[in-house]
């Protein structure tokens, strides 16, 4: 079948049985958590899950076709901040939630069909990107952060300011509210699902052009490919993806807050990318899981050092281990496979 | 910037230039020129060492706001201790040029020709100053009062703190003019950003011209943020706030010359912020500035400073 | 024959195209015709302007004045990629693979907008050249003209109408050289148009049935092989005399 066939391809590491047997029994692992992780567990480890739709789209867009986007962040705020909206209006309808899940997609797809749409088809110099990028988060930031006040509401929903939107509603379908451990799953099914659809894109003819875009865009466009659309593209659905992490966090924790989209979020997309591997859809997705979990671990034992320390990583990895730990490591332990870049 | 608006009691017109209402007339003209002026000396004073830094090595320095943010400190230090401010500011400038310094040999260098991977490694070191200095000092420090007092024309107030800033910028680009174009040292710098493998088969020391590069355009923040010091509060993140109009400036302004393209940046920027700042208010200014700088891009891809190049270029004919 | 050509149609031409950087004239008033179903070489000086000439067919500099045809219609104004679908196919000066993708990913990336006869004169050119669209090695690890080669079958994996091929027996030996020119006289007899700058002159004589000299940006002769390489004033210019 041609999707079994797309999501085992080359692009990105691991293939054949000696990969996909660890992973389907980590896969099972995970879905046997009641067995072995307490509610209180399977929550935080929810929250690592979570951000790593965001960080496989940062990847789709940096790793694969090399553009640097420092604001991915800002289109998890805007789903974040859409699905408060709607749904927190709709209470009361069980659709209420779906609905506002689509619309925070929605919202977060418009804004980077027209904010890429100045960028990419500018065919500005590749430096340029990181810096917008990251300017319209901050923005982004500026503008929540002085929504206090009772004017600052659309219907019943109020943005808060600073102290940001609370009591957003959880995630249901029908009559099921998804919280604990069906939220675990819930969360689970998504991010395995966009792995897998990624994997297939990054395998598809798409994938291939992506790659030749990044490494040489002149060339690529001379083999009658249109490089901005295809830039524009990977990059709306970047924000896609980052919107389905920003919906899956106020769905997991009922607040957003405009830090979500401040200076210091917005670097760790990018941390948790450069760390494990860029241009590797799994080593992504290791390197974010591992450093949320490492960011709670520090910061829940109330050091003060954990960004500093993450930062601190960042430089070492960027210095020490340019392709990412992960990707060096499996690169390391499979001598045959030839780097892709 | 926004010092004005009606703050401070009318003053008397003075009668036998046409009466009050002339000089209410001359005061608003004065007004707008004077916002006009900030604004641009604001966005200068916060992209000028970025610009150097990008017209040399194409490296976006993302640890910029906290280099300005460390000039503020350092400058606070100093003025706590006694220093008189102007003399805070020098320390600042040698401060920060020095820690540039050291940035450049230990990390930077590496970055060469990677510019992704410069721009993030900054952003890993933005992340250490900032969050290291909010453990190692606190979260806030003294304020630096503003020095300088405010005089009034017509009903609007005017910083005379503001008004020196903008000499200072002015004497800035002339100093960095100078340096540039009438020293060896500036040939040196024109010829290796023209040229690098050039420049060094003709004997110049690029990897020094890099490092004194980079140090200056560190010292620039960090000068930029003691002067800016007073006119905010002084927290360790408070180089985020610099971050936004630095890096717009920079982008419409562009790498191929430094000077023409920091300050034809920061005038034509000034130009679309102080209208909608005085209308709007700050924070509209800054999205206009946004705004602005996407139509620039998407007209002049690769900034203002090209186009001037172009432009002057279009003159020269050969044959 | 030629199965998917107009027949001694005019395929690409310019008119009047003109281009300068700066003060310096890359393209001076160059009108040219190229025939469809022919090879033409295009020989000159180094900095003559023949790069730049295939810049400004290919869209990636816009001239400052003249138009551009292909068959028939003005294509001055379309960018680069849409030229290339019309059926426009170039290889740079300095090899342009994808110097960090494999050789099967290179092979991968192309369009594949082939007609029957385009996809015939691919696998002829993917065996005469010695390439596999399953070989695993990296294209900056492979040999100097293969790489070449590699860029060539690039282009020919999209079903171009006409090639531009600049300079591609540069750093060739003489052997890889005349291997080239039986391939491409080969796609040409299949009815693909060609266009190609070239130093080689034993390379020229070999392939071209028309010879553009280009100097200063300016079209300094065109015709025939034979009538061109027997002028004087020709020969003049390469031996630096003019």
């Amino acid at each position: 079948m041609r999707i079994l066939e797309l999501i085992g391809g080359n692009e990105d590491i691991g293939r054949g049985p000696l990969f996909w047997l660890p992973f389907a029994l980590v896969v099972a692992a995970f879905l046997a958590a009641p067995a072995w992780l307490t509610e209180f567990e399977a929550y935080n480890i929810s929250f690592y899950l979570l951000n790593i739709p965001m960080a496989l789209g940062l990847c789709l867009l940096w790793g694969y076709c090399g553009v640097l986007s420092f604001g991915q962040v800002a289109y998890f705020g805007i789903a974040g901040y859409t699905y408060g909206i709607v749904a927190g209006n709709l209470v009361g309808l069980s659709w209420g939630p779906l609905a506002g899940s689509l619309a925070g997609l929605a919202a977060a797809a418009a804004v980077a069909a027209v904010f890429g749409y100045f960028v990419f088809y500018a065919r500005v110099q590749m430096w340029i990107v990181p810096i917008l990028t990251l300017v319209l988060t901050l923005l982004l930031e500026t503008f929540l952060g002085q929504t206090a006040g009772y004017q600052w509401r659309v219907g019943s929903v109020q943005f808060g300011g600073y102290n940001g939107m609370t009591g957003i509603p959880s995630f249901q379908l029908g009559s099921h509210v998804f919280f604990g451990f069906s939220f675990f799953y819930y969360v689970l099914v998504l991010v395995l699902a966009c792995y897998l659809g990624c994997r297939m894109l990054v395998n598809a003819s798409w994938g291939k052009v992506l790659l030749a875009i990044r490494e040489d865009a002149l060339r690529t466009e001379i083999l009658g490919y249109d490089i901005r659309f295809r830039q524009w593209a990977t990059f709306v659905l970047a924000a896609v993806l980052a919107g389905v992490s920003g919906l899956l966090y106020v769905q997991w924790g009922n607040y957003i807050t405009p830090t979500q989209v401040g200076l210091l979020q917005a670097a760790l997309p990018v941390i948790w990318v450069a760390v494990g591997g860029r241009d590797k859809l799994l080593a992504v997705i290791f390197g974010t899981y591992a450093l949320n979990w490492l960011n709670y671990s520090l910061s829940s034992q109330g050091n003060q050092y954990a960004l500093v320390i993450i930062g601190g990583l960042l430089v070492a990895v960027m210095l020490f281990f340019p392709r990412g730990i992960v990707v060096s490591i499996a690169e390391f332990l499979s001598p045959r496979r030839r780097r892709s870049a | 910037m926004g010092l004005t608006g009606g703050l401070v009691p009318p003053v008397i017109a003075a009668t036998g230039f046409g009466g009050e209402r002339a000089m209410d007339e001359l005061a608003v003209i004065a007004s707008v020129l004077y916002q006009f002026g900030t604004n641009a000396a604001f966005l200068l004073l916060c992209a000028l060492g970025l610009i150097v830094i990008l017209g040399m090595m194409n490296i976006i320095n993302l640890a910029h706001g906290e280099l300005m943010m460390l000039g503020a400190y350092t400058a606070t230090i100093a003025y706590q201790r006694g220093v008189p401010f102007w003399l805070s500011v020098v320390c600042a400038f040698v401060a920060v040029g020095i820690f540039g310094a050291i940035l450049e040999r230990l990390v930077v260098r590496r970055f060469y020709g990677r510019e992704l991977g410069a721009l993030v490694v900054t952003w890993g070191i933005s992340l250490i100053l900032a969050q290291g200095t909010l453990v190692l000092l606190g979260p806030f420090m003294p304020a630096i009062p503003i020095p300088g007092g405010n005089f009034a024309v017509g009903q609007y107030s005017f910083s005379g703190y503001w008004i020196g800033m903008i000499v200072v910028c002015a004497a800035l680009i002339a100093a960095l003019w100078w340096l540039y174009n009438r020293t060896e040292i500036g040939l040196h710098a024109r010829a290796t950003m023209q040229n690098a493998t050039m420049a060094r088969a003709l004997g110049v020391n690029t990897d020094r011209i890099y490092m004194l590069t980079f140090s200056l355009g560190a010292g620039l923040a960090g000068m930029s943020g003691a002067l800016l010091a007073p006119t905010t509060s002084i927290q360790p993140f408070m180089g985020q706030q610099f971050v936004a109009p630095a890096f717009i400036t920079v982008v419409v302004g562009g790498a191929a010359n430094v000077i023409a393209g920091a300050l034809s940046s920061s005038l034509l920027l000034s130009l679309v912020k102080t209208p909608v700042g005085f209308l709007v208010g700050a924070f509209w200014g800054t999205v206009v500035l946004l705004l602005a700088a996407l139509i620039i891009i998407r007209l002049i891809p690769d900034g203002i400073s090209a186009a001037i190049q172009r432009w002057l270029e279009r003159g020269a004919r050969v044959r | 024959m030629n199965a998917d050509s107009t027949s001694n149609g005019t395929l690409l031409e310019v008119e009047h195209l003109a281009k300068r950087f700066g003060g310096v004239v890359a393209t001076d008033d160059v009108s040219l015709a190229i025939e469809s179903g022919g090879v033409q070489c295009i020989i000159g000086p180094n900095g003559a302007g023949k790069s730049t000439f295939f810049s400004l067919l290919c869209g990636i500099q816009q001239p400052d004045a003249g138009r551009i045809l292909f068959e028939g219609r003005e294509i001055t104004r379309l960018l680069p990629f849409a030229r290339v679908r019309l059926g426009l196919g170039l290889t740079f000066q300095t090899n342009r693979t994808f110097g960090e993708l494999s050789v099967r990913q290179n092979l991968a990336v192309p369009m594949a907008l082939r007609s029957s006869e385009a996809e015939e004169r691919y696998r002829y050119a993917l065996e005469l050249f010695e390439l596999s669209e399953a070989d695993e090695a990296l294209a900056r690890e492979i040999p100097h003209h293969q790489r070449q080669w590699l860029e060539i079958l690039m282009v020919l994996a999209g079903g171009p109408r006409v090639v531009l091929l600049d300079e591609p027996t540069a750093g060739m030996s003489p052997e890889e050289t005349s291997h080239t020119a039986k391939v491409l006289r080969h796609l040409n007899a299949t009815g693909l148009t060609i266009v190609v700058v070239e130093h080689d002159i034993a390379f020229v004589r070999e392939v071209a049935e028309r010879v553009t000299v280009m100097h200063y940006g300016r079209i300094f002769a065109d015709g025939p092989l034979a009538d061109v390489t027997a002028r004087q004033d020709v020969r003049d210019i390469y031996l630096g005399r003019a």
